[in-house]
């Protein structure tokens, strides 16, 4: 790795940069916009989040707590996990334990900074982990791997048997950091009783195990606080996506982008429901007025993005999404697949509850939640309900009317692109013109943001969709 | 002696499944060495370990899989779009990693497009990724499941004598594998690397009845045989991503070495471990087949394979490493990294090659790696 990468921790520069982006409208816009010019290479990163209003500067604020939490854990005598996206961090929450989630921080780096995490991503490779690895883990845990951010104290995963090449990155920083290890394990079936039981036993052995290694006892009454505040924060996301049936979509293209993310960071605290209180305000202000979420008001086509999103260069999808009209209706990892959502009608054996009865009740509800969070439900292939994730695809393109579907991955993801080329044929056959990019979210190396973009152009163009 | 061995491991149609074919036998092929085959010999089926061997071309493989994937299940897949393996009533696909994971829906799909592809029994067996209680019961279960599947979809009654038997029958092929184990830690060379791999394919494709017959031959020829003198050649240990074709191993022979040992799924990584014979055999299998983490698939388990590999390399005293891995094979080529540094630091000297799988594309490249390695020994 070049010197000058040592110098800073990459936890604390990412705490930095945010905190400084989240003060930039705290003045007037006429400062706001002078400001700018001395940020060129964050600028447009930030411009995102400021155009976005209330919603925008206060998911700057909240990333800012996460990371103002990792940096402060050990001063504040707290424990450090290092973790994965598809996990619930509100067990840590509710145990107060310090997340440091691989994917989403490699996201920051990716969408902040030119060279996107890729001096990270070399230097796993330097140590002898895989380049064809996931891109997504190799950013952060690079720095993490290099003690470039606070050190962590134990390794939680649930992507055995999901995503095998996730899990290896943290088996691998397990062994090379030698700290203790804790992997869910998902059985193939999904909702079956025995791989019910085996989620709700996994889950007390993932406890006992946080709770031997943080000295911390898990807090019945904490921890319905977490619940309560998670069943909270689903009902206004369920709001906001029932009002993005509508045509047009009534949620800024970055929307989406902003549920998810604040899920991964914040799934059951208050910061979080704040957040999707401004943004349910500012949607149904939209829906009211029968406006579109898209800057220019004119909503041209709709995408659902049925894998994840492409977070490169000043998040430049969704200025490509807004500037040409197209409303971003989603993704996989939006969805939070609760069993009142109403895209959950019909597959409710395949949704989670939660029930706050007593701690017994409560587990179980959490070991679901976890069962149920993003590819590590759908795309896990769960063969009592083989084509899973054809049918949600298909499912929610309908709900939410897509005039086409896109996947986009890493080429790490040995999983989805073990079976993508199957799903694109199902879904074209279904009538959805289905395109596949064959970038990396994370790596600009692999195909520049300008080839994606002129090859999502001429899938728009050809296939007659503007 | 060996000839038998080498009729089975050399192609996919070998003369000992042919003529099980041949009497009126069914035969199901099977994908990771987590299943416990013994399940199907109770049944009196011939369990067969899925081979990519033979494969010319991809474009089935490629068809169905996306191009960031590991040759090796992209080749089963090829195989059985072309029909070589119509030789199978059945098939199991199991949870080795996400590629082989998937061969379950690629098979499945290919099965439509390729009249006759498809296995007509195509089971789907779940592997867990610790050793827990809780995993094990689960594991359990699969096992269980797997029976059922087999009683009723080829009519048969699959007892616990039946299953204890059939334990027994693999303990003992286990224990011949492990004497001519011994046999390789010898200073002069009694068996080669390539033939006691081409031993260990074997075992995999042909009636391990049959197969503990010829090996129990064998091993007693080789306690007799004068030894080969090594001739300065250097004790190699291999390791690494999944491996059926006996030419890896011969090219490194070829270079200038001898291969004491390998951990190689296919090879002799696992026959130490007994099942036991008393009690449940469920039970028993669960237990066997679970318990010993060999693969980079039972993650958070390395130091247990490493200290596998550490008293592997000491007690045939190998004194360098060869750490193969396919190409996208991120388990096995990452952990290949850990076991080169830990290897280093105790004086061994390691050589890390990836490679893509299939017939030996590579072979001049790798060949020429292999050759400054042994030199760097000398
Ligand atoms: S390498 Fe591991 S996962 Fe792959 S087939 Fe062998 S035992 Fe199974
Ligand atoms: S060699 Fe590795 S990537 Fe290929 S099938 Fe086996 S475990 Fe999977």
């Amino acid at each position: 790795m070049r010197p000058e990468i040592y110098q800073y921790n990459y936890d604390w520069m990412l705490w930095r940069a945010i905190q400084a982006a989240g003060k930039l409208a705290d003045g007037s816009e006429k400062e706001t916009r002078k400001m700018m010019s001395y940020i060129p290479y964050f600028r447009k990163t930030a411009e995102v989040f400021i155009n976005m209003g209330k919603p925008g500067i206060s998911y700057l604020k909240r990333i800012e707590q996460y990371l103002d939490n990792i940096v402060t854990a050990h001063e504040k005598g707290k424990k450090i996990v290092m973790t994965t996206f598809c996990f619930s961090p509100s067990i840590f929450y509710a145990m107060d334990i310090v997340p440091v989630t691989l994917e989403v921080m490699t996201v920051l780096g990716s969408a902040l900074w030119k060279r996107g995490t890729t001096d990270y991503m070399d230097y796993c490779v330097e140590l002898g982990f895989t380049e064809t690895s996931c891109s997504s883990q190799r950013g952060c845990l690079g720095a993490y791997l290099a003690g470039l951010g606070e050190e962590i104290d134990l390794i939680v995963t649930n992507t055995a048997g999901v995503c095998d090449t996730n899990a290896n990155a943290f088996a691998f920083a397990q062994k090379y950091l030698d700290k203790p290890f804790y992997s869910l394990n998902y059985p193939s079936g999904l909702t079956d009783n025995p791989a019910n039981q085996y989620h709700r036993d996994d889950f007390r052995e993932l406890i006992r195990f946080l709770e031997s290694h943080t000295g911390t006892t898990l807090d019945p009454d904490r921890l319905r606080a977490v619940l309560d505040e998670t069943a909270r924060q689903e009902a206004i996301v369920a709001e906001i996506e029932e009002l993005q049936r509508l045509v047009p979509n009534p949620l800024p293209v970055t929307y989406n982008f902003v549920i998810y993310g604040g899920r991964f960071f914040f799934a059951g605290m208050p910061e979080y429901t704040e957040l999707l209180t401004d943004m349910a305000e500012v949607v149904r202000d939209n829906a009211q007025n029968g406006r579109s979420g898209i800057t220019s008001g004119i909503e041209k086509k709709r995408a659902f993005f049925f894998y994840i999103d492409h977070y490169t260069l000043n998040l430049s999808l969704w200025d490509w999404l807004d500037r040409h009209g197209i409303s971003h209706i989603g993704s996989i990892l939006s969805r939070s697949f609760k069993d009142d959502q109403p895209y959950m009608k019909g597959m409710e054996d395949a949704a989670y509850s939660i029930d706050t009865t007593d701690l017994d009740t409560m587990i179980d509800s959490i070991a679901m939640i976890n069962s149920r969070m993003p590819m590590v439900r759908s795309i896990r292939g769960p063969y009592d309900r083989p084509n899973m994730w054809k049918e949600e695809s298909l499912a929610l393109a309908r709900i939410y009317k897509a005039d086409c579907l896109i996947y986009n991955g890493t080429p790490g993801c040995r999983n989805t692109w073990s079976n993508v080329k199957l799903l694109a044929g199902d879904l074209e056959k279904a009538g959805y013109p289905t395109h596949i990019m064959y970038g990396d979210a994370f790596d600009e190396r692999v195909e520049s943001w300008e080839s994606t973009a002129a090859r999502l152009e001429e899938f728009f163009t050809i296939r007659g969709l503007l | 002696m060996i000839t038998p061995f080498r009729e089975a491991a050399a192609r996919i149609y070998n003369p000992h499944a042919a003529e099980w074919f041949a009497g009126g036998g069914q035969i199901a092929g099977y994908t990771c060495s987590f299943m416990p085959p013994e399940i199907f010999h109770a049944a009196g089926i011939l369990p067969y370990r899925l081979r990519g061997i033979e494969t010319e071309t991809m474009e089935i493989g490629d068809a169905y899989y996306g191009p960031y994937v590991c040759t090796f299940p992209k080749c089963l897949l090829q195989l059985a779009g072309q029909g070589k393996y119509g030789f199978l009533s059945g098939a199991v696909i199991s949870t080795g990693c996400d590629a082989m994971r998937r061969l379950d829906e690629c098979w499945r799909m290919a099965g439509k497009d390729y009249p006759d592809a498809l296995p007509e029994f195509f089971h789907y067996f779940d592997v867990p990724h610790k050793t827990e209680p809780h995993a094990l019961a689960w594991f359990k279960d699969e096992i269980r499941r797997l029976i059922t599947a087999v009683s009723n979809h080829y009519g048969v009654l699959i007892t616990d004598e039946n299953l204890k038997s059939a334990i027994s029958c693999y303990n003992r092929g286990r224990e011949l594998l492990l004497e001519m184990e011994s046999l390789r830690a010898a200073e002069d060379v009694v068996i080669s690397g390539t033939d006691a791999f081409t031993v260990a394919v074997a075992g995999t494709v042909m009636p391990r009845q049959r197969f503990n017959e010829h090996l129990e031959a064998l091993v007693h020829e080789l306690r007799a045989a004068a030894p080969e003198p090594a001739n300065g050649r250097k004790r190699i240990l291999v390791t690494g991503s999944i491996n059926d074709d006996t030419d890896l191993v011969g090219l490194i022979e070829d270079a200038g070495a001898v291969v004491v040992a390998d951990n190689i799924c296919f090879g002799i990584r696992s026959a130490a471990d007994m099942v036991r014979t008393d009690g449940d055999p469920v039970d028993a299998l669960a237990g066997g087949y679970l318990s010993n983490s060999v693969c980079p698939r039972m993650f958070g388990a390395y130091d247990q394979r490493f200290a596998n590999l550490r008293e592997k390399a000491a007690r045939t005293g190998a004194e360098g490493v060869i750490l193969q891995n396919i190409r996208f094979c991120d388990m096995h080529g990452s952990e290949n990294s850990l076991i080169e540094k830990d290897f280093e630091a105790m004086g061994i000297p390691c050589l890390k090659l990836e490679r893509e799988y299939g017939p030996l594309t590579e072979t001049g490249r790798m060949k020429m790696r292999i050759e400054a390695f042994l030199e760097q020994l000398s």
